[in-house]
């Protein structure tokens, strides 16, 4: 395959097809601005493409994730740009669920995203409707995670693999280093069976992490031998386990299926064969290869199943006797049979020297510790480099259009409070300005009485029989027999998150004080006036720049109080850069998941809706800050949305609710509304 | 012994398997009057061990189950009354200090915290208990003996006992037995076959792989004891292991199905 072919821009480039839509020629103008030569190339296979979209909208669409995809991976926009024109029709939102998984598999692999491109299999991900295998199998990740952790390998991951390009064997699981990769397609296994396979799967794959020596060096064996070693390796381990986990043995046994006249005569057929000839002793095989194989396992096995250097004796019988039957081993199109084997990898190392063929060690080597020289010049450099003490973290974002949640998409950047921070306690009275929550927001507390009451829900024993003792020596008796339980106000956590980007600089219409000025009267404003003994409220403030950098300020963490350097903290910020709602309401949320509170509220002041310098599609942020907002919904946390822009609600009403916003049209009036609105949120 | 608490006597030997030393140590704490304290998952054999303990000295047992609504009167007793007048009813706790029993207080930390203090003068050098309603001070009798339970697990940082309570008593770490010992407690209390135990004990192992994964506790040996029943009364094995094992223990679904999968790792795929 050719690499990356680039346009010729010695050709000058042909006017794009004519076009009325805006959108269109908007996302033109963006794609132009970002990335010229990606532009470029687009103009020339323009036309074509145009013929092929019935509707314009698609063409939209598709514009909309080149936009997406050179703001990502220039290299790679180019590359999906010139597979444009030959790529069979496909949906545009199947074309992007494949773009994204790429971009994301790979955000660490610069040049398996481009092979990705190049040559990856967009079909692969436009199975209609229908739960595809991949999907499937993705829906059961956590379940067969769970699974693994129970056989004793609990720090795995679970992965797909790249989509199989055309002419390449089937694949079938991988193991790696803490890595499983899967399939995305089991051919021969019925889709009933599918939830057994998996499992029996991973079985297989602790029987190898258990009991397998990894990664021997293959050295000049053939492939066959590997091959044939491979497979009584496999045998072997699954006998080890069996003994464990004795119900193993029949889940295997639902794929041993290969039988004389299913299987064949070929390798493959014949090691299938084998395989199911030593995995089940029920079975008998005709064949004298096969037969002489069992009694060669059985002998050993009998002996010591630990003896590995046994097996591989064996192992090698059988592949010269296969060697003699002439019969064709094409390394490339084997695939391990049953289908929930792995590929074996895990067990050899392929690029290591080894000793020699006969005479391998399979004791792993030793590894040697030395105490590194080091240059001191260089010593001196690596002194030098500053360190980025900002904590990283990241957070999935939310693809609307592709319907699917991109896994740790976007890194908050979060800037820990000063160190000196904690040390003082110097608060000011708190000047009450106006928020009252006397007498709202009271739950029952079972552990709290009120004993001696004239009137309750309950006879307080005691009191009673007090009472009785009284009267009966004539005196004046206790009326105040009864009790109840107790009320508490609920505790209440609060994470006050401020919107700090550029556009918090400008003005708010009617009046000379900027966004981000009023936004902070409010903040001092809350953080005052709570009632510290129970409610605890942070003050944190974010801005954008890209999915790689969301800033995140702490100004006031949970744990200080709004002392001196917290007030200058809040005096000291300014708004630059962009707004990446989702990230920040999420990290918000996950601060919030620590605390132990009734009521958890984060309250978010800002003037405009989501946006970020990476993003060109109008919805995709507005629609992934409403994930963010339901998510933390499911989590108990409220959200509550003041915003000072006017024009906020068309989309501040899809993202909070139709409740849970309130447009400020007023600068004086925003730290009053967002008193209210705060009191509102803790009663109910 | 007092008629009052003879009906607390256990007569029959309850069967307890013991994993470690906790019988000698358990019968030097008693030789010293040394208030025990156990501690331990659920349904690891915490109170079949105080019965058997109750057995073999020859002691009643008086069990109190605590909970939040548990005041001090309902431990220490109260008045009540009938027809000529007020009648003062001993509490469980005051009954077995006054004729000498094991007391056992089931999940102390659940009680209410002033109800945890009436217990202190009980166990230091004193051994009283003060009845202040009634005016009485009840020297414990000399078999008087208190232990108490808790499950440090899933009680929150917010639930735990005062370091004045704590320091009191000495302390047996209950836990879930090897798997042989188990596998043989399983196989007696519920009456299936040892190698059938084995399996279902193998079960449990897996699942206490999962603790920390969104699992508070993996399945319990009782949990095993009632599937091994169910088993033993013609019940399907995966069903009995859904009903009994892996079907109350989380709501999550993938936990669930993982628990599932361990079933059919020892029993095969249900047919």
């Amino acid at each position: 395959m050719s690499m990356l072919r680039r346009p010729n821009f010695a050709h000058v480039p042909r006017p794009a097809a004519p076009s009325t839509s805006p959108q269109l020629q908007q996302r033109l103008q963006i794609l132009k601005d970002n990335d010229r030569a990606a532009y470029d190339a687009l103009q020339l296979t323009l036309p074509e493409l145009s013929g092929r979209f019935e509707e314009e909208r698609d063409l939209v669409e598709l514009l909309g994730l080149l936009c997406q995809t050179s703001a990502e991976a220039p290299d790679c926009t180019l590359a999906l740009i010139d597979r444009l024109a030959t790529l069979p029709p496909l949906k545009a939102a199947t074309l992007r669920k494949w773009a994204f998984d790429g971009l994301q598999r790979f955000r660490n692999e610069p040049i398996k995203r481009l092979r990705h491109f190049e040559l990856g299999d967009p079909l692969a991900f436009g199975a209609g409707d229908e739960v595809t295998d991949a999907e499937h199998l993705l829906g059961k990740r956590d379940e067969l995670l769970h699974y693994l952790a129970g056989f004793g390998f609990p720090g795995q991951r679970l992965e797909l693999h790249e989509p199989r390009t055309v002419g390449s064997a089937p694949q079938c699981l991988t193991i790696g280093n803490e890595l499983l990769l899967f399939p995305r397609s089991f051919v021969s296994v019925h889709t009933d069976l599918r939830e057994h396979l998996y499992r029996a799967a991973m079985a297989h794959a602790a029987a190898h992490m258990r009991f397998s020596v990894q990664s021997r060096p293959a050295g000049n064996r053939p492939p066959m031998l590997v091959a044939m070693m491979s497979l009584v390796e496999d045998a072997r381990v699954e006998r080890l386990m069996a003994q464990q986990y004795p119900g193993l043995g029949t889940l295997w046994g639902m794929f041993h299926v290969a039988t004389r006249a299913r299987a064949g005569f070929d390798f493959a057929g014949l090691a299938a064969r084998l395989a199911r000839t030593l995995h089940d002793p029920r079975y008998t095989d005709s064949n004298a290869w096969v037969t002489k194989g069992r009694r060669l396992f059985e002998a050993a096995a009998a002996r010591d199943l630990h003896d590995i250097l046994a097996f591989d004796k064996l192992a090698r019988l059988l592949a010269i006797d296969m060697e003699k039957m002439r019969l064709a081993f094409k390394p490339n199109m084997y695939r391990v049979e049953p289908a929930y084997r792995d590929d074996n990898t895990v067990l050899w190392n392929f690029s290591a020297p080894s000793t020699s063929d006969e005479r391998e060690t399979v004791v792993r080597e030793k590894f040697e510790l030395k105490d590194r020289e080091i240059d001191p010049a260089q010593a001196e450099h690596t002194r030098r480099v500053e360190v980025d003490l900002r904590r990283r973290t990241h957070y999935p974002e939310w693809d609307c259009k592709a319907a699917a949640l991109r896994e740790d998409w976007a890194t908050i950047l979060e800037t820990p409070p000063g160190k000196d921070a904690t040390k003082r306690s110097m608060q000011r009275p708190a000047a009450r300005g106006g928020l009252r929550f006397r007498g709202l927001e009271r739950i029952p507390d079972r552990s709290i009485r009120i004993n001696r009451l004239e009137e309750g829900d309950e006879l307080d024993l005691n009191a009673v029989v007090d009472s009785m003792v009284r009267r009966r020596s004539r005196e004046v008796p206790d009326p105040r027999v009864f009790r109840r339980h107790g009320r508490r106000r609920r505790s209440t956590a609060i994470v006050l998150l401020m919107d700090l980007s550029e556009s918090t600089k400008r003005f708010v219409p009617g009046s000379f004080t900027s966004v981000l000025e009023v936004e902070k009267r409010a903040a001092t404003m809350v953080a005052e006036s709570l009632d510290t003994s129970r409610d605890r409220i942070a003050v944190h403030g974010f801005s954008s720049n890209g999915r790689q950098e969301v800033n995140y300020i702490c100004i006031k963490d949970f744990d200080e109080p709004f002392g001196l350097d917290q007030r200058n903290r809040l005096r000291a910020q300014e708004g630059r850069l962009s707004t990446r709602m989702g990230a920040a309401l999420r990290h918000a949320s996950s601060a919030l998941a620590r605390e132990e509170a009734d009521n958890k509220v984060i309250l978010l002041l800002t003037d405009g809706e989501p946006s970020d310098v990476d993003v060109f599609e109008d919805e995709y942020l507005v629609e992934d800050t409403r994930h963010a907002v339901t998510m933390a919904t499911g989590q108990g946390i409220k959200t509550f949305c003041l915003t000072l822009d006017r024009q906020a609600d068309a989309y501040v009403r899809r993202i909070f609710g139709a409740r849970n916003y309130l447009i400020a049209d007023r600068a004086d009036a925003f730290a009053g509304h967002t008193g209210q609105a705060l009191v509102k949120l803790i009663a109910h | 012994m007092d008629p009052n608490i003879r009906s607390y006597l256990i007569e029959k030997e309850p069967y307890y398997r013991a994993a470690g030393k906790e019988v000698a140590l358990f019968g030097a704490a008693y030789a010293r009057r040394l208030p025990m304290m156990l501690k331990g998952p659920t349904g690891c054999g915490k109170t079949r061990f105080v019965e058997h303990m109750a057995w073999r000295l020859q002691l009643p047992l008086i069990t109190m189950a605590c909970n939040e609504d548990m005041t001090a009167s309902d431990l220490v007793g109260r008045y009540l009354l009938d027809a000529d007048g007020t009648v003062w009813h001993d509490g469980p706790l005051t009954l077995a200090v006054r004729y000498g029993a094991i007391c056992y207080l089931d999940e102390v930390v659940e009680a209410r915290q002033d109800t945890n203090v009436i217990i202190h003068p009980l166990t230091d050098d004193r051994r009283m208990l003060p009845l202040d309603k009634r005016g009485e001070l009840v020297k414990a009798h000399p078999n008087f003996h208190l232990v108490v339970s808790y499950n440090p697990g899933y009680q929150s940082a917010a639930k735990d006992l005062k370091q004045s309570t704590k320091q009191r008593f000495g302390a047996i770490d209950f836990d879930y037995p090897p798997a042989a010992v188990e596998a043989e407690v399983v196989a007696h209390e519920s009456g299936v076959t040892p190698e059938f135990a084995t399996k279902l004990v193998g079960v449990a192992h897996q699942s206490r792989a999962l603790c920390g994964r969104g699992l508070e506790e993996g399945i319990s040996t009782r949990m095993l004891i009632h599937a091994g029943g169910l088993i033993q009364e013609g019940v399907e094995v995966h069903d009995a292991c859904r009903l009994a094992m892996t079907t109350p223990l989380t709501d999550d679904k993938d936990l669930i199905g993982a628990l599932n999968g361990f079933v059919e790792s020892h029993f095969g795929p249900q047919p």
